[in-house]
């Protein structure tokens, strides 16, 4: 299944590779991703698709103290 | 004042007035003012030491252990510690020094990118870049620490802003993750799926310990009778004398801790994750069971196994609120049969026979105090430890259980003594793993701290032999430990009393004199190599189909 993730970090160092750190252990790989500061934090945008039940990564996401929210924008079927 | 004696000063507000460590020269600001402070430090022999006699400290109290280290190989070599910690949720402050902001991101002499190396064995890892917020930033991780789901918290801090000056501290902020308040409808579901049940079996993990519920687990259990089975981190948190109690379960779990979970309709599932070394092949784990999982931890619910119903939340003020009326007399009856067919026995230890390492381990958990606080390592000994010996309490049981790390037991115990320096504390060792933090020998010199140190020598790399036997054909690769020094030996040239014995009739009077020797003692007991771990429950095998002796 593929996911399109909205997340808002606070601009901390290493905020950035903690997501993407997660998101590859967790077993999800990333076809998308934009990111930009939007002054307030990191205002990032992710489709990552995976085997495993989305909540797999999204609980992980929510225990990083970086992360300020997280929304999944929508569920796509996987596209070969 | 300046950030070395801030960083003391928060030490003390946060109650970690012990610490351990290893000093270096990104650091040395911090070494420089701790000659002038009432924290007291504690040198280990290597950083990895340190850290694990942090874990130790930590894990014996359910309080923050703090561990300190200079940068570059000082960094790299607490990593492993950092594992464990993270692995099995242990709340821990580790403050690294780093090279000056200046040369940062240079190669400087010194310098690892350590907050990298940290991300993901962390609960979270900090850099204090600018003096003013060196004090919000300990703070912070104290709190970061211990909340919720504990875990270490890695702080970083560059040498000039130990040197420099940094301003008083702020008040401290509240806890940032909200934690999970447990929902009535939960408990009611949870309650009505107790009370519906035919066969159920309470699961403790070692969530139980950390959330310092005990007494609320020891009223539950007293209240409904249910059966119990415990994960490694959840050892001594039930009643060991409660005649549902069955043991610990998984890999080499009691047959009837087993046996009871493959039975069951319904396991109740408390501050545990379903680690595969508990459910064996996962698809056969408890296959008629519903699940009710309660933890602190969202991410832990669902992510092994599907829950009917989960409870987020505090134990402590959960477990008061669960409750089960309905009789299960036939299961409990059978529960209790289970438990006799399936108990242990142990040999007299006789004279002219091997010395049985089970049966001595039975033995000194007889003879040493209620509350003894017991570190091992890891392999073969490691399980025979949590099979055989009793603890009071889980804090009184410090063994690594995610990371299953080889020379954890040595300074933990360092770290447990310190903690409790009027306790009896018992590390228990395999040949293998002891040589891996064997330099901890002269802590204990320097300290003269009472500990125990017992040797399980079987001249192998004992539990990956027992693999190479059973599922390798035997073929022994890399596993033969014949050349060990000797242990008595080396004990002796640290100044530490010692002794040797190899026939089982020595095993009670040399336990004694052990237990008795008033400074640190290490009992080398050497084994007969050929010993094994049972039960087992093969790779990729249902717990049920566990093997209980050699084949
Ligand atoms: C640091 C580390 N390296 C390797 C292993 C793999 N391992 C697990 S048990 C074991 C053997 C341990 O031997 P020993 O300490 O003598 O204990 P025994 O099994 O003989 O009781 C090994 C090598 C490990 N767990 N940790």
């Amino acid at each position: 299944m593929t996911y399109d993730l909205e997340l808002f970090l606070s601009d901390q160092p290493a905020a950035l590779e903690r997501v993407l750190q997660t998101t590859r252990y967790r077993g999800f790989k990333i076809s998308q991703l934009q990111m930009h500061n939007s002054g307030a934090g990191l205002q990032l945008s992710m489709q990552v698709s995976g085997p495993q039940p989305i909540n797999i990564l999204t609980t992980q996401l929510h225990k990083l103290y970086d992360l300020a929210s997280l929304n999944i924008e929508q569920t796509l079927p996987q596209t070969a | 004042m300046t950030g070395a004696q801030a960083i003391l000063k928060s030490l003390i507000k946060h109650g970690a007035d012990r610490v351990f460590g290893y000093p270096g020269g990104a650091i040395m600001p911090l070494y420089d003012a701790l000659l002038d402070s009432p924290v007291r430090h504690f040198l280990c022999r290597h950083e990895q030491g340190a850290a694990f006699a942090a874990i130790g400290y930590a894990r014996a109290t359910n309080k923050v252990g703090v561990c300190i280290a200079t940068s570059g190989p000082g960094a790299t070599n607490l990593l492993t510690s950092l594992a464990d910690a993270k692995l099995d949720s242990v709340p821990l402050v580790v403050i690294t020094g780093q090279v000056a902001r200046t040369s940062m991101g240079s190669d400087a002499f010194q310098e690892v990118d350590v907050l990298g190396l940290s991300l993901s064995i962390c609960k979270h890892s900090m850099q204090v870049m600018e003096p003013a917020d060196l004090q919000p930033v300990l703070n912070r991780a104290f709190a970061i620490a211990k909340e919720g789901r504990p875990g270490p918290v890695l702080v970083d801090i560059p040498k000039d802003i130990q040197q420099g000056f940094v301003p008083e501290d702020v008040p401290e902020q509240p806890a940032e993750q909200p934690l999970p308040q447990a929902k009535d409808t939960a408990i009611h579901a949870a309650n009505h799926l107790l009370e519906q049940s035919q066969r159920p079996v309470v699961y403790i993990g070692g969530g139980v310990s950390m959330a310092n519920a005990v007494p609320q687990l020891r009223d539950f259990l007293n209240r409904t009778g249910l059966p119990q089975v415990s994960t490694l981190k959840g050892l001594g948190s039930a009643e060991n004398h409660h005649s549902h109690y069955l043991g610990m379960l998984g890999m080499h779990g009691l047959a009837a801790a087993n046996l009871a979970v493959q039975e069951a309709d319904l396991l109740l599932i408390i501050g545990a994750r379903l680690d595969d070394r508990v459910t064996g092949k996962l698809e056969e784990f408890a296959p008629q069971a519903k699940i009710i999982h309660v933890d602190i931890d969202p991410a832990e619910i669902h992510k092994r196994r599907h829950a009917d119903v989960s409870i987020l939340g505090d134990l402590q003020q959960i477990l008061p609120a669960l409750d089960c009326h309905s009789q299960k007399s036939s299961w409990l009856e059978r529960v209790e049969k289970l438990k006799q067919r399936k108990a242990f026995s142990y040999a007299a230890h006789q004279a002219g026979e091997d010395i049985d390492a089970p049966s001595l381990l039975r033995s000194l958990s007889d003879l040493s105090e209620e509350d003894a606080i017991v570190s091992c390592d890891v392999g073969q000994h490691q399980m025979w430890v949590a099979q055989h010996m009793q603890f009071s309490h889980p804090t009184r049981h410090l063994s690594s259980g995610g990371l299953g790390t080889m020379g954890f037991g040595l300074p933990a115990a360092i770290g447990a003594q310190v903690a409790e320096p009027d306790k009896q504390v018992m590390a228990v060792c395999g040949d293998g793993s002891f040589m891996m933090n064997v330099q901890e020998l002269g802590t204990l010199r320097r300290y003269q701290m009472p500990v125990k140190i017992l040797i399980l020598d079987n001249q192998r790399l004992g539990m990956v032999k027992q693999w190479q036997e059973l599922f390798h054909d035997e073929r022994y690769s890399e596993t033969d430990l014949s050349d060990n020094p000797p242990f008595s030996q080396l004990a002796q040239a640290f100044g530490i009393a010692s002794c040797e014995i190899t026939d089982a009739a020595e095993v009670p009077a040399a336990l004694k004199t052990m237990l008795e020797h008033p400074g640190p003692y290490l009992l080398h007991v050497r084994l007969d190599h050929k010993a094994n771990v049972w039960p087992i429950v093969p790779p990729n095998t249902a717990n049920h189909k566990m093997w209980e002796q050699a084949r």
